[in-house]
């Protein structure tokens, strides 16, 4: 091999004729297209400025402050590979908008979890940190996010990250309860674990589709449809309250 | 002459939430009642509006203490057929509290199977046959004479010393502007609600009959086999009475969503001019909705953006299949091509859209269901209102459907279940098809964000569109396990 690592972000963001700057401070990462889309509707004059492997971020602004939109992967690798592109692209406050399940009989579905910390299930961080290490979302945006994410149907707590949805086990599950965890994702671990490592300021927003203890499936809820808007729109009065 | 206009306890489309309409068929003939025969007496009692069960309705009945009670819709939309045992129901009910009061039904469905419908009914004293504007006047009439001559009443199927009979075929009604405008003061119209959440919503129709007559169409239910295909005989209130309507609506009533149930609104063009005309001039805030045929609204493609300042929020038309085969056999007259630059142009001057749809041809395979779902995903209207295949008697096509009709329980011939099977396909494969369709449908990523959240969609639509996202899971019960909603 020529180089330590074969491709970094920097490579990508350069074959792309990335420009310092092109990317706003504030980023909003999502897997879902619908989420991107809403949005883009209320970025103001959004840009396509970065597109690779199916990636695409945009940059528009948003009272005053410029802000990317991207769809930042589904599964732990490409969440892995956005999340490091827009760290190593200048964005300082990284937003996750995405789904968990719940770990908890009284989370619904519709309800919103805040990750704190992340329990590292996903094979892809083992390649960027030791096995002890515990991601974390920053303490500020989640005192700040406190203001605007309240009541009953918020909950704050850890999410457990897996790369096997359909290995979600009873033996699993159970221990991963005790180990504290109030959510499953399959995202929230490498997005705050990179966003960790390039000391960049993140939080999950996670709107509950189904839930675990119940086995209720929420995905095609109405109240899912509804918690995906409020987190969106919630998410950009974040943005507004944040000095960022 | 007591005369009592009865809606007895009643559910609704499973994919329409608690939804609940004025009956304007019984708006209507109270109107024409009150105008033509003023010393009969009118009653209203909607048990649905009123949320009364069938305890209350007979309490309330025995107080109203009626002379004659009429059930019956003009509009399918209340539930095709499955109306049918509800009002058999209550009208043996009635007759066990008092075995004197006379009970006539008619209308959609009734229509065009009085006799047939009679001779199985025994509660039923009268089923009118054909239009009912006129007829049950006139029954209402002749009851409250000392000696009624019953025959003499055109349009209607009576019992005669155990024997049912029919009189002589009532013509067509004429002009509709003859007619005075729907007795809505008779009615608790603060009750009705649509999709479960709309206040101040009235359903109404302004035409009779529709000039295309799609062989499918449960629009003949209506009228008396006996006439010359009377359902194609299109007859419409003029624009300056539609819109005198819209205006009594909203001036009087409060209301603020009409949605105008004629199968085919946008027939004639200058009503569409005209409408625009007289709402716009009349300074009118009231949104309505109408269903009408894709070529008519390219047609008037040039008058959608006047349409839409004029009140319309949201339009309906059919595109049942895609294929030209089953086009042809339907005798659909519409191109897929048409429907789907509709919902373009409607969307570019935001309107929202409504697409019926149907699966159980009796040539449909999952193969032909799969296509044209494809198809009707890419023209991706607002709402997709599938219809299963309801063949009742009295349309074109029923004696071709005959032979694969399945179910015979008329609570679940509601367009929602299965009651048909196909030359490939089960009565349960139909409704897992359906159910799938339909989720399929209101579950994909970007539709769901639009028809639910969308600023370019009036917010009486998007509450529509939420009814039908709500009621996925109860759709897909109705559909494959045999749940009843109406």
């Amino acid at each position: 091999m020529k180089r330590d690592v074969h491709i970094t972000a920097r490579d990508l963001l350069n074959a792309m004729q990335f420009r310092e700057g092109d990317l706003g401070r504030i980023g909003i990462l999502s897997g879902q297209p619908q989420r991107i889309e809403m949005c883009l509707e209320i970025l103001g004059n959004p840009i396509k400025n970065f597109s690779a492997f199916g990636y695409t971020l945009w940059t528009g602004e948003y009272k005053g402050k410029r802000v990317t939109v991207g769809n930042g992967g589904m599964y732990a690798p490409d969440a892995a590979l956005v999340t490091e592109i827009v760290c190593e692209g200048g964005v300082d406050v990284l937003i996750r908008l995405g789904s968990c399940g719940a770990l908890r009989k009284d989370i619904d579905i519709g309800d919103l979890v805040i990750a704190e910390a992340a329990l590292r299930g996903d094979g892809v961080t083992n390649y960027y940190v030791d096995k002890g290490f515990v991601p974390r979302a920053e303490r500020e945006l989640i005192e700040a996010s406190s203001s605007i994410f309240d009541g009953k149907n918020v909950h704050y707590g850890t999410i457990w990250t897996t790369d096997a949805l359909l290995r979600e086990t009873k033996e699993i599950i159970n221990r991963i309860i005790k180990e504290g965890a109030i959510g499953v994702d399959m995202v929230t671990s490498p997005f705050l674990t990179i966003a960790n490592l390039y000391k960049r300021r993140a939080l999950a927003i996670l709107v509950v589709s189904d839930n675990l203890i119940t086995g209720e499936m929420g995905f095609f809820d109405i109240r899912f449809f509804d918690a995906e808007r409020e987190m969106v729109d919630k998410a950009f009065k974040l943005i507004e309250a944040i000095d960022a | 002459m007591k005369v009592l206009f009865l809606q007895p306890p009643l559910g609704g489309w499973v994919t329409w939430g608690r939804h609940i309409a004025i009956n304007v068929n019984h708006a209507q003939l109270a109107a024409n009642l009150r105008e033509w025969y003023p010393e009969i007496e009118i009653k209203v009692l909607d048990c649905r509006a009123l949320d009364m069960d069938e305890r209350k309705m007979i309490d309330a009945i025995n107080e109203i203490n009626p002379d004659l009670i009429y059930m019956g819709d003009a509009l399918q939309t209340t539930g095709v057929a499955a109306i049918a045992p509800r009002y058999k129901r209550a009208a043996s009910l009635i007759k066990q509290q008092n075995k004197d009061v006379k009970i006539c039904v008619g209308g959609f469905y009734y229509g065009a199977n009085a006799p047939q419908i009679l001779k199985e009914t025994k509660e039923f004293d009268f089923i009118i046959y054909g239009e009912t504007e006129v007829t049950l006047p006139e029954l209402a009439k002749e009851l409250s004479k000392k000696d009624p001559d019953i025959p003499s009443v055109k349009g209607l199927s009576y019992w005669d010393r155990g024997e049912v009979k029919v009189t002589a075929y009532r013509p067509l009604f004429k002009n509709l502007d003859d007619l005075p405008l729907p007795a809505y003061d008779l009615f608790p119209m603060e009750k009705y609600i649509g999709f479960g959440r709309i206040r101040n919503y009235v359903e109404t129709y302004h035409s009779r009959g529709c000039p295309n007559g799609c062989r499918f169409c449960v629009g003949w239910t209506n009228y008396d086999p006996r006439g010359n295909s009377d359902w194609t005989h299109y007859r419409i209130r003029s624009a300056k009475r539609v819109v005198d309507e819209l205006e009594l609506l909203e001036r009087k009533f409060g209301a603020k969503f009409v949605v105008m149930m004629d199968e085919d609104f946008n027939v004639y063009r200058p009503r569409i001019e005209g409408l625009i005309e007289e709402a716009l001039k009349r300074g009118l805030n009231v949104k309505y909705f109408f269903m009408g045929r894709a070529p008519y609204f390219l047609r008037d493609k040039d008058l959608l953006k006047e349409l839409r300042k004029a009140g319309l929020i949201q339009c309906l038309f059919g595109l049942e299949a895609v294929d030209d085969e089953t086009l042809k056999k339907i005798k659909k007259r519409i191109t897929v091509d048409e429907v789907e630059e509709t919902v373009i142009r409607c969307r570019e001057n935001k309107i929202g859209t409504v697409i019926t749809w149907m699966v159980g041809f009796p040539d449909d395979d999952e193969r032909a269901i799969k296509d044209r779902f494809e198809r009707l995903d890419q023209i991706d209207p607002d709402i997709a209102a599938l219809q299963m295949m309801t063949p009742l008697p009295g349309i074109p096509m029923t004696p071709e459907v005959e032979p694969y009709i399945e179910e015979r329980d008329l609570s679940k011939w509601d367009f929602q279940h299965p009651v048909v099977r196909t030359k490939y396909l089960t009565k349960e494969d139909l409704g897992r098809l359906a159910a799938w369709a339909n989720r399929e449908f209101y579950s994909k990523p970007g539709r769901m964000q639009r028809i639910l959240y969308s600023k370019n969609i009036h917010l009486f639509c998007r509450l529509a569109a939420r009814s039908y996202v709500e009621t996925v899971d109860a759709h897909a019960r109705a559909a494959t396990k045999g749940e009843v909603f109406v």
